[in-house]
């Protein structure tokens, strides 16, 4: 296998149509209203926010806006009201400043110093917004995590990746750029650099030190079962780094599951209760 | 026998777990077709449960013949036509085996079954987890010719065909539930058998989501050269209807002359080789 950038093209059309279709048939089977889904102004959730007003009507999408003082960026709450005029749904913006004030001075062991943990309280913050919209509403949470942040484990537990469904997971971050250039998304969200927003000057490139350019192509390779050596000799670029990909891919297995008991009954949650995701 | 006659290929969605639904989405199906001048009707793999139930399976399997294919004769019966459709068959010998079946019925009730015997354990499939692999081919013979069931992924092996069509298949059957990812190997699969063994090929596939898999449609009725001579739609609903005329078997298998060709001793040689693989 050549691992060059064109692995990672596909039929645009039809991957909007199939990614359509899918929140479209889950929102119409589970009996939703609609979608709520946390708008950040990056590419990831711009991309989902098109793809469902595309797929169940703007009428039927919520935007929110969880804006906080520490990474307030003006830039991303204009395109956000951008993506959410171009595709016609509503947004309502809420700042979280407040609430996370009150989270701050009421934890006894809460260290400001700690950034991981402070951020991480973010990221589960505007979760619980999102899903208080859900539940009120009626309404299905919509995730915008991607492939390449996913396999990295590059998201906060019970956070950011809380969802319903998520509609682009199984995208590389590069893929939902390309995507989000066929959905006529503009560019200067469709290339803008990513971040979680989760203290100041953060980028996600910077945090996982490389390009995702560089880094998808890893995936791919590891994801088509290629040993690192070979993906290191393809991209040339050094073993260590590959394996270095693949030691974090494999390590935060534990993000992406269901979580682990010990096996004491005759079948287990998450092990070997093997029933269909939507009830049969 | 009739030489010549027509087939529905019937791409639905299932309603997962719900027999009562697709039995009664299958009649209205049949009925259209027979409305339309079909003798055959063909419906996906697991039809009658949805193909995705995993654990829910040993709720849903039945013995063959059993109640629901009881219904399914009745509607034959009533339509007088031919139907085929897939489900979970449990085994009459025991409580819990199971296979993944294709089931013939026609006119005068229960005509054959067929056994699924390459079962799909990999990427998103887990088919040995559930199903025991059948042993046999299945060539049935009917007032509409000798047709070979098989279900899927058999068509990855060209034996699992060829041997229905030395058994005096002229029309082989393959039900399936491939979701859209594979689309590709299946349109060119489905061609190659039809053209290695000079016969029909009838393929119908699933449509609609279950659990994030998307089936793809796309059945199709293929000639023994080749061509497609009916089509179905991509990811929706449809039923197209295609004529079979087994008379244009003959100037192709003169003309690609597979079967007179073939060479059993290279069997031999593939039995052994790939037990040492």
């Amino acid at each position: 296998m050549d691992l060059t950038p064109s692995v990672l093209n596909l039929d645009w059309t039809e991957v909007e149509k199939r990614i359509e279709h899918f929140i479209k048939d889950y929102v119409e089977k589970s009996g939703a209203r609609g979608i709520v889904l946390g708008l950040s102004g990056g590419v990831d959730s711009c991309t989902v926010a098109a793809l469902s007003a595309k797929a169940v009507g703007g009428s039927k999408v919520l935007g929110l806006q969880l804006p906080e003082k520490e990474v307030f960026a003006a830039v991303d709450a204009k395109h956000s009201s951008l993506i959410a005029k171009k595709f016609k749904f509503k947004t309502i913006r809420i700042d979280i400043t407040p609430t996370l004030q009150a989270f701050y001075s009421s934890i006894p062991i809460f260290d400001k110093s700690e950034k991981l943990c402070k951020g991480n309280l973010k990221a589960r913050t505007r979760m619980v917004y999102i899903y208080y919209y859900a539940n009120n509403r009626n309404m299905l949470v919509c995730g915008s995590s991607d492939k390449s942040e996913t396999m990295m484990g590059y998201f906060t537990k019970w956070g950011d990746v809380a969802a319903d469904i998520s509609p682009i997971m199984d995208l590389y971050k590069t893929q939902v750029r390309m995507l989000a250039q066929h959905l006529k998304i503009p560019k200067e969200i469709a290339r803008k650099p990513s971040t979680p927003a989760l203290w100041p000057n953060q980028l996600a490139e910077k945090e996982l030190g490389i390009k995702y350019e560089q880094l998808d192509l890893i995936l791919y390779g590891l994801e088509h079962f290629m040993k690192t050596d070979e993906i290191a000799k393809q991209l040339k670029i050094s073993k260590k780094r590959v394996d270095d990909v693949k030691r974090r891919w494999h390590s935060t297995e534990h993000k992406r599951q269901m979580l682990l008991t010990a096996k004491l009954g005759y079948r287990t949650v998450g092990k070997d209760f093997r029933l269909p995701f939507t009830a049969v | 026998m009739e030489k010549e006659f027509k087939v529905a290929l019937a791409q639905i969605e299932c309603k997962r777990g719900d027999k009562n639904s697709n039995i009664d989405k299958i009649e209205e199906k049949v009925t259209e077709a027979k409305k339309r001048g079909a003798k055959l009707v063909i419906f996906p793999e697991m039809s009658l449960t949805g193909y995705v139930v995993r654990d829910e399976i040993y709720e849903l399997a039945e013995n063959i013949p059993g109640p629901s294919t009881k219904t399914l004769e009745r509607i034959a019966q009533r339509t007088k036509t031919h139907v085929v459709f897939g489900m979970p068959e449990l085994s009459g010998k025991t409580r819990a085996t199971v296979f993944n079946s294709s089931v013939l019925v026609g006119p005068k009730g229960f005509i054959g079954k067929y056994r699924k015997m390459y079962l799909p354990t990999h990427s998103v499939f887990e088919e040995k987890r559930y199903f025991r692999p059948g042993y046999q081919s299945a060539v049935l013979d009917t007032e509409l010719g000798k047709i070979g069931l098989i279900i899927c992924y058999d068509i990855f092996f060209p034996e699992v065909s060829r041997l229905t069509r030395l058994e005096g298949a002229q029309l082989i059957v393959c039900i399936s539930a491939s979701p859209a990812v594979r689309r590709t190997f299946f349109e060119t699969l489905t061609t190659a058998r039809a053209i290695e063994n000079t016969a029909f090929v009838a393929y119908v596939n699933l449509v609609g989501f279950e659990d994030g898999l998307q089936f793809w449609g796309g059945s199709r009725l293929i000639g023994p050269s080749g061509k497609i001579l009916a089509k179905a739609r991509y990811d929706e609903e449809d039923m197209v209807l295609g004529t079979v005329d087994y008379d244009e078997i003959r100037p192709v298998e003169t003309f690609v002359p597979t079967l007179r060709d073939l060479r059993p001793e290279l069997f031999d040689k593939l039995r052994e080789t790939s037990e040492k693989l």
